[in-house]
């Protein structure tokens, strides 16, 4: 297993104002960690986390509000759709699905931030390296 | 079939496959990434480049990616079957491979649910008929009203099968469609036996214009 392993996060604004509640738990548990902000989790597409995922993530986290509270009404609920179709996807090229999860988080919600956290690191940690990403530009 | 090339283009269309979220740019870009990984996997490091067309049956259209294609020891085609063929019309030194499993001509009918309202079948009956087509929404393709198994405005196959959503009685809605027209008339008069040496059943089919042509 590499010492290093990268997690990306693509993070809805609203249910995650700030990327550093994720970046420092992850970087302090010796993990490369990336938050890209996204004005909706819906604004995600399965090509971005494909990419993603092929290109730099050992492991990959779309986060967005709950459905109820979600501004853009059906956005979490798409998200999810799009997460369930790109796992799809790994199951089919014969990568670990777990490697693309996913959370709804109420926005300032500490304990439901910290367990998304401790399942973060339990996933990467359980599954290590990304075999299918390209390590040539990492 | 892909494996023994090293560079690989994958080639959407930007019109109906898009349309049907099957081959439009976005498409091509899950293809790829997960094509990429796919091969990885395997232990190959596969190079993969993307394009795509506003229309790949259309030739004009393809000359950004037949110039691609150059570059290119093979070709994924996301476009129908008959932008595959134009597409391969225009490359007879590269192979070019389906990406699609193209079913029919298809109606948008919902968010992800396409339905096949048109069989392209020649001497169309849509006027007559109320702009439904009794060819390919009526599970017998009858030519003069149904069949005699419709329950509760459903095609029997539905009885048949789990189908969601059901499939509507055609001759039905026909019915209905003409009714509400006031124009029940029209199926006064019997349809004679359908001349089906229009359609599929007549071998390659062309249309010619000579007013289009140069």
């Amino acid at each position: 297993m590499s010492d290093n392993l990268t997690v990306v996060l693509m993070a809805c604004r609203q249910a995650v104002p700030d990327p550093a509640v994720f970046l420092g738990p992850l970087e302090q548990a010796g993990l490369t960690a990336r938050v890209i902000a996204e004005p909706c989790s819906s604004k995600v597409e399965v090509f971005q986390m494909l990419r993603t995922l092929a290109a730099e993530a050992d492991l990959l986290w779309v986060v967005g509000c709950p459905e109820p509270a979600c501004q853009l009404v059906e956005g979490s609920f798409r998200m999810a759709k799009r997460v369930g179709h790109a796992q799809d996807y790994l199951r089919e090229i014969g990568l670990e699905p777990e490697r693309l999860g996913m959370a709804q988080l109420p926005a300032g919600n500490q304990k439901a931030l910290d367990a998304t956290v401790d399942e973060i690191l339990a996933r990467v940690r359980k599954l290590g390296d990304n075999p299918a990403r390209n390590r040539a530009s990492a | 079939m892909l494996k023994k090339y090293d560079r690989v283009l994958l080639s959407g269309c930007d019109t109906c496959v898009a349309e049907c979220a099957s081959g439009g740019r976005r498409e091509v870009a899950e293809l790829a990434a997960a094509l990429q990984m796919a091969f990885r996997l395997a232990g190959k490091e596969m190079e993969i480049q993307e394009s795509s067309v506003d229309r790949q049956c259309v030739h004009e259209f393809l000359l950004d990616v037949v110039e691609a294609a150059q570059e290119a020891d093979a070709v994924l085609s996301l476009a129908c079957g008959a932008g595959v063929q134009a597409l391969a019309a225009r490359l007879p030194e590269t192979p070019v491979f389906p990406a699609l499993n193209t079913l029919f001509i298809g109606e948008t009918a919902e968010r992800g649910l396409w339905l096949e309202n048109c069989r392209g079948c020649g001497n169309c009956m849509l006027g007559l008929t109320g702009g439904i087509c009794p060819v390919s929404r009526c599970a017998k393709s009858l030519m003069n009203g149904p069949c005699g198994g419709a329950r509760n405005g459903l095609c029997e196959i539905n009885l048949a099968k789990e189908i969601i959503p059901e499939v509507p009685c055609a001759w039905l809605q026909i019915y209905d469609r003409l009714l509400a027209l006031g124009e029940l008339d029209r199926l006064m008069e019997l349809a004679p036996p359908k001349d089906w040496s229009c359609g599929d059943a007549a071998g390659p089919r062309r249309v010619l214009r000579p007013d289009q042509q140069a």
